[in-house]
């Protein structure tokens, strides 16, 4: 359908051109198998631009032949098929099924065609993207892809986003995929400096997704591949194209679409004046919304210039990217200078082929103090934004007699964020060279090797004035800040694909080598106490060495059989415990190709089964096993006489740490009704992490710290993914297709320490509130994003009454005994929904999420909801109450009541574009509008209840932006 | 073409083969951090490490006042040792109410924790984790290794009276275990680092064990008087002695008062003096103005070096609130938060009128009676620990953040109180002395008139005379123990949890071990 609607702009556009033609050739194509017209198929004259597309019919008519041309048609899902011109009027075609490039889908070190994949892999191309003034890559795919949950931190421009494949397997480890950009792993942990460590690819760049769920495969990433792969490639020049340039540009506008529920002035000032031992005298006369005073239209535009041209053997593409957006909150500005280059030569009869990658960006972040927004929501809306008299550069400031800013007071939030000059850029370049050699002599043996790096570089700057209330010195609050992350690779394999004709059996062999290096270096300066003073350099380096192998069959085209297998060596472990070994196998059935489904509704049918065994590498500590000490800095120093010693202090480790090993099994079926107008897959998993990684209380004295890293306990998850695709309408001027996918996901803990005390928890989820206090824990039976809560009790007309709750164990008494595990952070299922609309130059696409069965904590709520919040506080001045005081009137703080346990469910219209092309001869032009974020049904009370983590409190608020796009091409 | 590029092909191919070697995975530190391996060879390492066993009870981390924490279970600020013992001492006995809500805080006051509660878990991690640093300690100074790493001669000397004083040092966190929870776990350098769960002791051997460790660095410790201003010295030793025995009984069953006497007497005769003015022991200055005389063991803070947000940082700003003007304790702020009960007030004679110098209740804007115990001004507040030097100047810290003034963990004055109790328990010793001792501490504390008499002198007056001169200095609840009136007898203001207290279950002498501690098994 896709290719229709494009084939159709091209047969648009190339229109005028025949009139100018000469020679007129024309026919028909048809399917082989089925004697049916086709629609849509490229009809191009080799070697040039020129051609055509057939209409519905499968008619065309091609202008401008000269004798000897060769035809070429193609079309997806066909084996392309070559006429010469020799002066025939009518060339007829039947074109047979075959594998084309797009069917071919990128796994780990290698590829595979869609239809004989055996895992869980899911490839998302251009045309599926979500549409909009997208910063950052992840957000193309959100909603997607079944089993991936895409949570965007916050509303930050440029912000990153939290990617779950399957809910993630660890605790206390990382629960990021492993993104492999155009052959670089990526470093798991991120860079330093950046809001996203995406944000270096430029979404605009990316070809497609490939994500691998299930340990079949992702297996072949061995000690790195727990949480799922994604493997992202991007855009390279086409060979024989001519000179294209193309320009687009996508400016946006953004607002804040809720804000926290405070008191307003004057409802605040009535529950001062009636709080008894309040002083009213300390209220201002002022009326001051907050909020409104430090959010703002945040404005953005994304600039992209292109430039590809290919020749026989070479062929290449340049993109130029400007991005800038400021943020929603006043001073928070991110901007994106991103070169990106893709060199590509066929060398030796194409049997060599050489691959250059290379993305450069300057990346500039002005980080607002997003401290502001809490400050918002709590400072006094009886107090005014400027003070003429106030010696904090006219900001008004909570005082004592003496105009002195008081230590303990909220800070004035607009001041908060003017008061401060923050700077810092990161230049960051990934390059990779591909070398892909066919070696001679040997049939179907290839020979690949990547040789790339990733190299970050980030500078910053923060200050503050000595005229901010913040700075409690006579310098400013000054900081400096760089740091590097270098990741260098080098690998290759070979590949080995012959042809077993007596089986009729492919047969694909690879196997391989990996090393790859981590290198982190931070140093930071700051002012203190009227001085200058050096942080620690801090440098990190880790090292991982593997060595893999697959093998693949295709039997028949009826039975597919694949297993790898992967051994990885990491610098973070002993010698001991070095080395671990990654397993999988998987297979897969194509009944499809049975004679017994022959003339079914099915056109594609296909059992999997997997299973294999992942690591995770990210244990969050490069020396964990070894002990080694470290030196004190600052005031931490002790007085013996009259000198003061630096310290050293030995730091806890754990000699036998070891890797978190994932165990999956999949079973899957993919399938496609009515000649693929409806297709999709349906997948459903298993998992055990054993050796689970967890930051434990370790037994006291038995370490050197209270907590330690170390391997602990076990978690199962399982779920269901279901994923549809339908073309609801394939006509000429009228398409409509949709992709449904739903996730059903449950995680729990099934062992937690090597001992059996069932009631053994390990509480999790710090809240604002108090000091040290948490709402979630991690327990054995349970899931660990599950809340920790007394069940409120409510009076007859349902409102909670303070301090009432259930007693669970009867003792007449509420004791933390009282306190029990209840509902859960990570929904039950969650899904995505998207139309793609055309009818001739007009193109509306639309995407809803929807996230059911989560709860959340809301955390704004509990930590300023009652009275004694804004007046009980330890220097003379109140701070502003959630709303929420004046139905609850709750008097003293509540924070394990269940009653700020609330639903998360949602529904959420991400985007919503509307695109308009204006073919012209030599230039396309596009226009589109977008709005994202454009409404979201939900009961929940706070700003937004998707929120990572399950903890609502000083919300980022993710702004509504419209998008006006505009696309050329020549 | 091919002949061009092959030599290339070869030249990547051999090179990825190359590439393969594994001792790429042997990776260090290579910053600051060391491997004692190399860090060990410098004789001053080991000052700098045993300076990191002090700093254990003063601060609470490597990046004072906060950062790289030694401890990640709770706020860094409320894991620091002296925070954390002051407020299991303190907090949950009649000399001091919090009107905070981190946590579980409230539970201490009200008697009412369970083995949840993460101060509690907080203080037990934090004695062994003490414990577990001085053990490296020993096992890098041990008598091998010194003698691997070629260190001899004074250098040699030197490292062996550290050692005595690392010993001195957990056997005072170890007593601190005894006293809090009774039956720890019990490990010394002989034990691995790992996470096996540690043996736990009963208090009778553990009790021994520290009897025999203080016996045996006695002489090898720094005469009394005679080391480094900060460092522990061979008179720390007998007041650590003096403590043990002095609650024996509570201890093992069997008291050795006689030993108390025998112990503060060689304290009382090491040329300590009293300090004229009480005040001084809880200024800024107190390590120079005097007062370095009578105190024996300090926990030392300074505003610029020693700093973080438990200690005196604690003491000082949470005890300021209402009324009172932060400048006033030399800080910038008040962290309202600290307060007595009406019951501790009245064991000064007139209240906080007092003729007793010792009595420094901040009344103005209070109310003597606790009706909310969140709310700082119900109950009287204590001024008694001050970061301005004896002229009213504030300390180094220009912030005001962060005080100089250090924490007096043992002074002379306990001892008088010691020796005068273990002579009225009949530990033998002399009245007379017992009498004239208390006398030079009610000399200082009146202006006239404060003197007693041999018949004032009971075990009533001895309780409450600990509590006018040590009151807020981490004694209280070993004391009430001792004088049996901390959980079954005994009542003040919110304590079981009721505004007007209550009297609660004997157990409650002693902490319960943490119930985390309980889940993770040997591995």
């Amino acid at each position: 359908m896709r290719t229709l609607f494009k084939s159709t702009l091209l047969l648009l556009f190339m229109m005028p051109m025949s009139f100018f033609a000469q020679n007129t050739l024309s026919g028909m194509v048809i399917e082989q198998d089925t004697g049916l017209p086709i629609p849509g198929v490229n009809v191009l004259i080799k070697g040039t631009n020129q051609g055509t597309v057939t209409d519905f019919d499968g008619n065309y008519a091609l202008e401008g032949v000269k004798m000897n041309d060769v035809i070429v048609f193609s079309y997806v899902g066909f084996a392309s098929q070559e006429e010469t011109y020799t002066g025939q009027e009518v060339i007829n075609v039947e074109l047979a099924p075959g594998a084309l490039l797009e069917e071919v889908v990128l796994i780990g070190y290698g590829t595979t065609r869609r239809q004989d994949a055996t895992g869980a892999v899911q490839q998302i191309s251009t045309e599926e993207f979500n549409r909009g003034a997208i910063v950052s890559p992840e957000q193309l795919i959100a909603g997607k892809s079944a089993g991936v949950r895409i949570t965007s931190a916050n509303g930050a421009p440029g912000g990153g986003a939290e990617i779950r494949i399957r809910g993630g397997s660890s605790l206390s480890a990382n629960n990021s995929p492993l993104i492999v950009v155009d052959g670089i792993p990526l470093d798991q942990r991120g860079v330093q400096g950046v809001r996203n460590q995406l944000n270096a690819i430029n979404p605009n760049e990316i070809e497609d997704f490939v994500v691998l769920k299930d340990a079949s495969a992702t297996a072949i990433y061995g000690s790195r591949a727990s949480n799922g792969v994604i493997l992202i490639t991007t855009k390279k020049g086409k060979k024989d194209a001519p000179l294209n340039f193309e320009y687009d540009l996508k400016a946006s506008v953004g607002t804040v679409t809720d804000y926290v529920d405070v008191l307003d002035a004057n409802q605040f000032r009535n529950l001062i004046e009636s709080t008894p031992g309040t002083d009213p005298d300390l209220l201002g006369n002022a009326d001051t919304d907050w909020q409104k005073e430090i959010y703002q239209t945040s404005v953005g535009a994304i600039h992209n210039l292109t430039v590809s041209q290919g020749f026989e053997n070479f062929y290449y593409r340049v993109n130029y990217n400007n991005t800038a957006q400021t943020g929603v909150l006043k001073t928070d500005l991110y901007e994106r200078n991103a070169l990106n280059i893709a060199l590509n030569a066929d060398l030796l009869d194409n049997t060599l082929k050489l691959t250059l990658t290379s993305k450069g960006s300057f990346d500039d972040n002005k980080f607002a103090d997003e401290g502001a927004i809490g400050a918002a929501v709590n400072f006094d809306p009886t107090q005014p934004v400027y003070d003429p008299n106030s010696q904090y550069n006219g900001y008004y400031e909570w005082t004592d007699a003496n105009g002195v800013a008081l230590q303990q007071a909220t800070r004035n939030p607009v001041a908060l964020l003017m008061q401060r000059d923050p700077d810092a850029r990161t230049k960051r370049n990934i390059t990779n060279f591909n070398v892909d050699y066919r070696i001679p002599f040997v049939e179907n043996l290839r020979f690949n090797m990547n040789a790339g790096f990733d190299y970050a570089e980030n500078e910053g700057r923060n200050f503050r004035p000595v005229s901010s209330a913040v700075v409690l010195q006579d310098i400013p609050n000054e900081e400096e800040y760089s740091g590097i992350n270098r990741n260098t690779l080098l690998d290759f394999y070979f590949n080995y694909k012959p042809y077993l004709e007596a089986y009729n059996t492919n047969i694909d062999l690879t196997a391989g080598h990996s090393f790859q290096e981590f290198f982190i270096q931070s140093e930071r300066m700051f002012t203190q106490d009227n001085q200058w003073r050096t942080a620690p350099l801090s440098r990190e380096r880790n090292a991982l060495e593997s060595y893999f192998a697959r093998a693949s069959f295709d039997i028949d085209d009826r039975f597919l059989l694949s297993a790898s297998y992967r051994t990885d060596g990491s610098s973070r472990f002993s010698e001991d415990n070095r080395w671990s070994h990654f397993p999988a196998v998987s297979a897969g059935w194509k009944l499809n190709n049975e004679s017994f489904m022959e003339g079914s509704v099915f056109s594609e049918l296909k059992l999997r089964a997997g299973y294999g065994i992942t690591g995770n590498y990210e244990i969050g500590n490069n020396y964990g096993y070894i002990g080694f000490y470290s030196r004190s800095v600052g005031g931490a120093s002790y007085q013996f006489g009259d000198r003061f010693y630096q310290t050293f202090r030995p730091e806890e480790y754990d000699r036998d740490l070891r890797w978190e090993e994932l165990e999956t099994y999949n079973v899957g079926i993919d399938y496609g009704f009515f000649n693929d107008r409806l297709t999709g897959s349906i997948d459903a998993y298993h998992r055990t992490t054993d050796g689970l990684l967890a930051v434990v209380p370790v037994p006291a004295g038995a370490n050197l710290s209270d907590q330690l890293l170390t391997n602990v306990g076990e978690t199962v998850s399982r779920g269901i993914e279901i994923a549809l695709n339908g073309e609801v309408v394939q006509s000429q001027n009228f398409n409509w297709n949709f992709n449904y996918n739903i996730t059903f996901q449950d995680l729990e803990i099934t062992r937690l320490s090597l001992g059996d005390n069932p009631n053994f928890f390990i509480p999790q989820g710090g809240i604002s509130g108090g000091v040290g206090n948490t709402i979630q824990l991690w327990k054995t039976g349970i899931d660990p994003t599950t809340f920790f809560v007394y069940r409120q009790v409510y009076d007859e007309n349902n409102n909670p009454i303070e301090g009432a709750y259930v007693d669970v164990n009867g003792d007449n008494e509420i004791t933390e005994a009282d306190r029990q595990p209840y509902k859960k952070a990570s929904p039950d299922y969650f899904m995505g929904f998207t139309n793609n609309l055309t009818y001739k130059n007009l193109d509306l696409s639309f995407t809803f999420r929807g996230s059911f069965g989560g709860y959340m904590y809301n955390n704004t709520q509990s930590s300023i909801g009652f009275v004694g919040a804004g007046t009980i506080t330890p220097q003379p001045y109140y701070s502003n109450f959630n709303a929420n005081v004046l139905e609850t009137n709750f008097q003293r703080n509540q924070f394990f009541s269940d009653y700020y346990v609330r639903s998360a469910d949602f529904v959420r219209l991400d985007n919503i574009s509307l695109g308009y092309l204006v073919p012209g001869e030599d230039v396309n032009f596009r226009a589109s509008l977008t709005a994202t974020n454009v409404f979201l049904i939900t009961n929940y009370e706070g700003l937004d209840p998707e929120i990572a983590g399950g903890i609502d409190n000083n919300f980022y608020p993710r702004p509504r932006t419209f998008v006006l796009g505009f696309n050329l091409s020549f | 073409m091919y002949s061009k590029i092959k030599p290339i092909l070869i030249i990547f191919l051999s090179l990825t083969l190359l590439g393969s070697c594994e001792s790429e995975l042997e990776l260090q530190p290579e910053d600051e951090r060391e491997i004692p391996a190399n860090l060990f060879n410098d004789p001053e390492a080991y000052k700098q490490f045993l300076a990191k066993l002090y700093a254990g009870l003063a601060i609470s981390g490597q990046e004072g006042p906060a950062g790289n924490p030694d401890l990640i279970g709770l706020d860094e600020g409320f894991s620091q040792y002296l925070r954390l013992y002051w407020m299991l001492q303190e907090l949950t006995t009649d000399e001091a109410v919090i009107g905070w809500n981190d946590g579980t805080i409230l539970d201490l006051h009200g008697q009412n924790w369970t083995s949840g509660n993460e101060f509690i878990r907080t203080m037990y991690s934090r004695l062994l984790y003490q414990v577990a640093l001085t053990n490296e300690f020993l096992r890098q100074a041990s008598d091998e290794n010194l003698n691997n790493r070629g260190i001899t001669g004074a250098d040699l000397e030197r490292i062996q009276t550290f050692k005595a004083e690392a010993r001195f040092l957990r056997a005072l966190s170890y007593y601190h275990a005894l006293d809090l929870f009774g039956n720890p776990p019990f490990i010394t350098e002989d034990d691995p680092i790992g996470a096996f769960l540690p043996e736990q002791t009963n208090r009778a051997e553990l009790f021994s064990w520290i009897e025999s460790e203080l016996l045996e660095i006695e002489n090898q410790m720094v005469p009394a008087r005679q080391n480094e201003y900060g460092r522990a010295d061979q008179a720390a030793v007998w007041m650590l002695l003096s403590k043990l025995y002095l609650n024996a009984e509570e201890y093992t069953g069997s008291a050795k008062y006689a030993d108390v006497i025998n112990y503060t007497n060689k304290i009382i005769d090491a040329g300590y003096t009293l300090v004229d003015d009480y005040q001084k022991l809880f200024l800024a200055d107190n390590d120079t103005n005097g007062a370095q005389n009578e105190v024996i063991f300090p926990i030392a803070f300074d505003g610029l070096n020693t700093r973080s947000y438990g200690g005196m940082t604690f003491i000082i700003h949470a005890a300021i609130g209402g009324e009172m003007d932060p400048a006033k304790f030399g800080v910038n702020s008040g962290w309202a938060g600290l307060r007595t009960t009406p019951q501790f007030v009245d064991v000064f004679p007139g209240g906080a009128d007092s003729e007793d110098n010792r009595e420094m209740f901040f009344t103005e804007g209070q109310t003597k009676e606790i009706a909310d115990i969140n709310s700082f001004t119900d109950g009287y507040a204590v001024a008694k620990f001050k970061n301005v030097d004896v002229n009213g100047n504030q300390g180094k810290d220009v912030t005001g953040e962060h005080p100089d003034t250090d924490f007096p963990m043992f002074r002379l004055a306990d001892a008088y109180l010691m020796y005068a109790e273990a002579v009225v328990r009949g530990g033998g010793g002399d009245m007379g002395r017992a009498v004239s001792l208390i006398n030079e501490l009610r000399t200082r504390a009146y202006d006239s008139g404060g003197n007693i008499a041999a018949s004032d002198l009971n075990l009533e007056f001895l309780i409450n005379e600990r509590g006018r001169e040590l009151y807020w200095e981490a004694h209280r609840r070993t004391d009430l123990i001792r004088f049996n009136r901390f959980s079954n007898n005994g009542i003040w203001a919110w304590k079981g949890n009721v505004p007007q207290g209550t009297t609660t279950q004997s157990f409650r002498d002693l902490f319960p071990i943490p119930a985390s501690d309980l889940g993770v098994i040997p591995i």
